[in-house]
């Protein structure tokens, strides 16, 4: 196999993994702030594309206002499910909380496409099918325009955790009792988050419904999430840019070279086997926080 | 002489079923300076708790009595309400943002103030007071010493612009001359800035150089209250709280323990 089907591969492989980056982004938003595991990320993902998609092609609204309204959407959905299922489980055991987003999850797989009908429908962003060709290798287009908005959105929110508020979510993540006692709002902040994980989950939603057609597997993107949210180690989000990029690689890479081995299907196992090899050798993931103790 | 914070016949229970204060009353004047002093687990700390609003954490309710901040009844606010009307507690153990720098967790516990004009004038008091912080603003703010962390818990206190500043133990686990700056520095807070101090403290003899008035707690109750220099020269608290000054001999020592007078 030449070194270019290994470039190709992998030029692929990390545009695909800033998509995964962007959903994981929001399991990671959650941890930061309420030390919550969210497993409904993958059900926003999917919501966020429906609402795209019906705005889009029900409703009939251009193609500018209908994705930024659906993100504002997901924004408020983001923010309601905190406001109502999980902020009355305040002070109730972990796990029980994380079984709730589970089944919140499960609800909305089975709810939305209830809604809006179960076949695939085409989320026509307006990207062009041609591939852009660069030397000898061939570059999916929607993918290079999914990878560099996913990459922009990253990054903005790493910008967004040096303003102020930015700073006061990171303060909550450090401490709630004392982020509670100089007055910072915590239950607000983590709405806020929730919000934001609900943005960052539609636009991942958005992007690979486009590539993929919409439907109820968008919201199998939880697995991917969580592996790269896991592999980057869940509370950074330089982390899971990086998580993001390795699983996207490794998923375009090893089906290419096992596949003809075992018949197929060798991608899919990938995102579970970097999710048992990081919880085994390196449980903190690669950039998981370390707890700082002076001696 | 106007009175800022005043409780009358606390109450408070723990799981419903933990009594930790039975009955404390006391009261803050407009710009005083208050110790409550006591052992473990009298139930100091219980009592910041119940006026800055961060019992709800730990499951532990008011079940009688008023909290009086300003004249106005506060039991029905939260925490950040609270925070909002000028009442803020220094948490036992500093608790400082450690991934944050010092700027940072100055910045963070501004969240109340809109205009950036404000939070900049806040953080250049804070490094007034404690110069120190000023020249570590960069690092983050679980790296620095017990010291610093402590005063960072002050300052950031401060940036609420407080009009009740509560302390709970602000000289654990330091070194003595860090302990005396960081009183010397509270008292500043107290006289330059006209802010009214409620200090919970073990080291009573630090506590009493700088308070106007001390209460003595024991066992969820007020036992003694008295001006500061009521309490020092009382035996008793010469005794059990100021390290019973002047028994010095120990073959003088007899060998009998000192009955409390106020358990009889």
């Amino acid at each position: 196999m030449d070194i270019y089907f290994l470039l190709e591969l992998a030029v692929n492989g990390v545009l695909i993994g800033l998509m995964y980056t962007l959903v994981a982004l929001g399991i990671v938003l959650i941890f930061k702030s309420s030390g919550i595991a969210n497993l409904a990320q993958g059900a926003l993902a999917m919501a966020g594309a429906y609402i795209a998609w019906a705005l889009l092609t029900l409703a009939g609204v251009p193609l500018w206002i209908a994705v930024p309204l659906s993100l504002i959407a997901m924004f408020f959905i983001g923010a309601g499910i905190e406001r109502v299922a999980l902020r009355p489980m305040i002070g109730q055991p972990v796990i029980m909380v994380i079984m709730l987003t589970l089944g919140l999850e499960i609800l909305l797989r089975g709810l939305v496409p209830a809604i809006f009908g179960s076949v695939v429908k085409r989320l026509d962003l307006g990207i062009p099918q041609a591939p852009v060709i660069i030397g000898p290798m061939l570059i999916n287009t929607a993918y290079l325009v999914s990878g560099g908005v996913a990459l922009g959105l990253v990054l903005l929110s790493m910008l967004f955790f040096g303003t102020r508020i930015g700073t006061v979510l990171r303060a909550v993540s450090d401490d709630q009792t004392a982020s509670w006692s100089v007055g910072i709002s915590v239950e607000r902040a983590i709405g806020l988050s929730w919000g934001m994980a609900g943005v960052a989950a539609a636009s991942g939603g958005i992007l690979w419904g486009s590539v993929q057609g919409v439907d109820w597997t968008l919201s199998l993107l939880l697995l991917k999430a969580l592996a790269v949210a896991i592999l980057g180690g869940l509370d950074s989000i330089f982390g899971v840019l990086i998580a993001g990029m390795i699983l996207g690689v490794l998923e375009s890479v090893i089906p290419a070279y096992l596949d003809p081995y075992v018949g197929g299907g060798s991608r899919d196992v990938v995102a579970s086997m970097v999710i048992l090899l990081t919880v085994i050798f390196r449980p903190h993931g690669l950039f998981g926080r370390e707890d700082i103790e002076r001696v | 002489m106007t009175v800022l914070l005043a409780l009358e016949n606390i109450e408070v229970a723990y799981d419903r079923v933990f009594q930790a204060i039975k009955g404390v009353s006391l009261t803050v004047p407009e710009g005083g300076a208050v110790a409550l002093l006591g052992a473990n687990g009298a139930g100091k700390s219980t009592t910041l708790k119940t006026v800055s609003g961060l019992l709800k954490p730990e499951r532990g309710e008011v079940t009688r009595g008023n909290i009086l901040f300003q004249g106005q009844d506060i039991a029905a606010l939260s925490a950040p309400q609270r925070v909002r009307l000028g009442i803020v507690q220094v948490l036992e153990g500093r608790r400082v943002f450690g991934h944050l720098t010092p700027a940072e967790n100055l910045i963070a516990a501004a969240s109340m103030h809109r205009s950036r004009q404000k939070v900049a004038e806040l953080m250049e008091m804070v490094f007034a007071f404690f110069p120190r912080l000023g020249q570590r603003a960069n690092a983050k703010a679980g790296y620095l010493s017990g010291g610093e962390q402590q005063m960072l818990a002050i300052g950031r206190a401060l940036m609420t612009e407080p009009k009740l500043l509560m302390l709970d133990e602000p000289s654990l686990g330091l070194a003595p001359y860090l302990v005396d700056e960081i009183f010397g520095t509270i008292s500043r807070i107290n006289r330059e800035r006209g802010m009214g101090v409620l200090l919970v403290e073990q080291n009573a003899t630090a506590a009493l150089e700088i308070v106007d008035h001390a209460y003595l707690i024991e066992n969820g109750r007020v036992v003694m209250s008295g001006s500061a220099e009521t309490l020092k020269a009382n035996p008793d608290v010469q005794e059990f709280y100021l390290g019973g000054a002047g028994r010095v001999d120990y073959h003088a020592v007899k060998h009998y323990r000192r009955r409390k007078r106020w358990l009889a």
